[in-house]
């Protein structure tokens, strides 16, 4: 492992090391995914930038309109966040299932989202609830919203010089009902299998938003808008939610891996649809 | 590889010492300072025989590179005992008989450290969570599990 270590102690550093390094350069967040790699020599980069010392990337900031979370805020802060807790239940529920209590320690949205692993718990909780992602260069600014940010196996829309700067979570409608189900094949602190997180509004009994997120399942975690919206104007009968969960079942391309076979994904996504389905609609929030 | 000169502050001393940039911490505690209580098996997280506390929170080693952690306080089990006392974390898994082979012990004690640094009361629910990330190849889950139950402050 031969590498240059770079700790800039500020984003201008950094984001100058990364234009000048630009392709042969790495970003060091918490280190889980990178000094894993590192290690196990998958990754030989001659530069890599550590973005620990650069200060105030860490926060957790409320808005009227959503909260902005800051790309070095560790999962567990996120876990532990009582105003994550309180408006976003669902984000705290997946940041918490995420590994082990270490990792979770260590390991940072930027990079939780940067590194783009498709079995991974965030990314489909944030995708449900419409994240817009920021990245920063020298060259300047754009919000890029999750789902044109994540585009394909550990293939982000991040150019090499650019770093993720805040994450903004845009508030769910009052009275929203939230769920995440993290579906786990073999042992308790494992990547997920496949994962469901499901935002519901409701009107009485009528259903009037539904927003599905499937993860861990394909490639990139998935919405089907044409899905969601049978429920818009419905109650949530166990029928319609069949249909719905047959629905997410037959329109995701799923793939095969140690965790389960492709079909068996397949019948593991209905399953969890329907239990997020249902939860929504008994109530829990 | 180029070496840097880092200053780590470990178990409340200050250590300089000079550190390949991409050794991890694990590498630096065991072959530079000899505490060899931090033990390597899984490299890859998850198995927490690497455990070591960095400002009170518990973090795999081996997944840390040493200057990442520079100038923060770093806690290994080596730090527990105070003027020739075991920590009472210690001595209830010694009481308990929390061990066989003991490879994971000094990992499951820094974390049942933490624990109680979050929460002095955990209930069993809590202190299974916790702890699920931290592998006892013996089996001695009973006896670790007693063990911390006696640490809290209220012991049932
Ligand atoms: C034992 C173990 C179990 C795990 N289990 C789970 C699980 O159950 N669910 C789950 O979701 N994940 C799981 N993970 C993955 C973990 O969540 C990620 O490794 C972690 O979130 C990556 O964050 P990091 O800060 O450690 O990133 P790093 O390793 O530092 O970096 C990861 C990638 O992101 C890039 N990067 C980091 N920050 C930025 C930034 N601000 N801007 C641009 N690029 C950036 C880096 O260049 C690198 O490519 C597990 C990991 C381990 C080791
Ligand atoms: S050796 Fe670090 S967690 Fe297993
Ligand atoms: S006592 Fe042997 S691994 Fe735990």
């Amino acid at each position: 492992m031969s590498f240059e270590l770079l700790q800039p102690d500020s984003l201008p550093g950094a984001l100058k090391a990364l234009a000048q390094h630009g392709d042969e350069a790495k970003v060091l967040a918490g280190g889980t995914a990178i000094v894993l790699m590192l290690q196990q020599k998958l990754i030989a980069p001659t530069v890599l930038v550590s973005v620990g010392r650069i200060p105030d990337l860490a926060y957790i900031r409320s808005e009227p309109d959503g909260i902005h979370v800051g790309p070095l805020t560790t999962l567990r802060d996120m876990e532990r966040s009582l105003v994550i807790q309180t408006h976003f239940p669902l984000l705290a529920q997946a940041s918490g299932e995420v590994g082990n209590i270490r990792v979770r320690n260590q390991a940072t949205l930027g990079g939780n989202l940067a590194e783009a692993d498709y079995a991974s718990d965030p990314p489909t909780a944030l995708l449900a609830l419409g994240t817009q992602v920021t990245a920063t260069s020298l060259r300047g600014e754009r919000t890029i919203p999750l789902e044109d940010f994540l585009i394909g196996f550990y293939t982000t829309d991040l150019e090499p010089d650019e770093l993720i700067t805040d994450v903004f979570i845009p508030a769910s409608a009052p009275g929203s009902r939230t769920t995440y189900l993290k579906y786990r094949s073999r042992s308790s602190e494992d990547r997920p299998c496949a994962c469901v997180a499901a935002i519901a509004a409701f009107e009485a009994e009528t259903c009037t938003d539904l927003r599905v997120a499937v993860g861990a399942a394909s490639e990139v975690p998935q919405r089907l808008p044409a899905v969601e919206n049978l429920a818009r104007g419905q109650a949530l009968t166990d029928e319609l939610i069949g249909e719905i969960a047959a629905g997410y079942a037959d329109n995701i391309d799923t793939l095969e891996d140690i965790r389960g076979s492709a079909w068996y994904r397949t019948q593991m996504i209905r399953i969890h649809v329907v239990r997020a389905l249902e939860e929504l609609r008994n109530g829990r929030r | 590889m180029s070496d840097r000169t880092l200053t780590l502050q470990v178990n409340g001393r200050p250590y300089t010492l000079e550190v390949p940039s991409g050794q991890t911490l694990l590498e630096t505690l065991r072959e530079s300072l000899e505490l060899v209580g931090v033990r390597d098996s899984c490299g890859i997280g998850m198995c927490g025989t690497c455990t070591v506390l960095v400002d009170g929170r518990a973090i795999s080693s081996c997944l840390t590179l040493t200057a990442q952690v520079e100038n923060k306080h770093i806690t290994t089990i080596e730090g527990l005992s105070q003027d020739g006392q075991l920590h009472p974390v210690q001595q209830a898994y010694i009481d308990h008989g929390a061990f066989q082979c003991a490879y994971c012990t000094p990992g499951f004690i820094l974390s049942t450290v933490a624990l109680l640094g979050e929460n002095a009361n955990p209930d069993d629910a809590a202190i299974r969570e916790y702890l699920a990330g931290n592998l006892c190849r013996c089996g001695s889950y009973v006896n670790i599990l007693n063990a911390v139950r006696a640490c809290r402050t209220i012991d049932d």
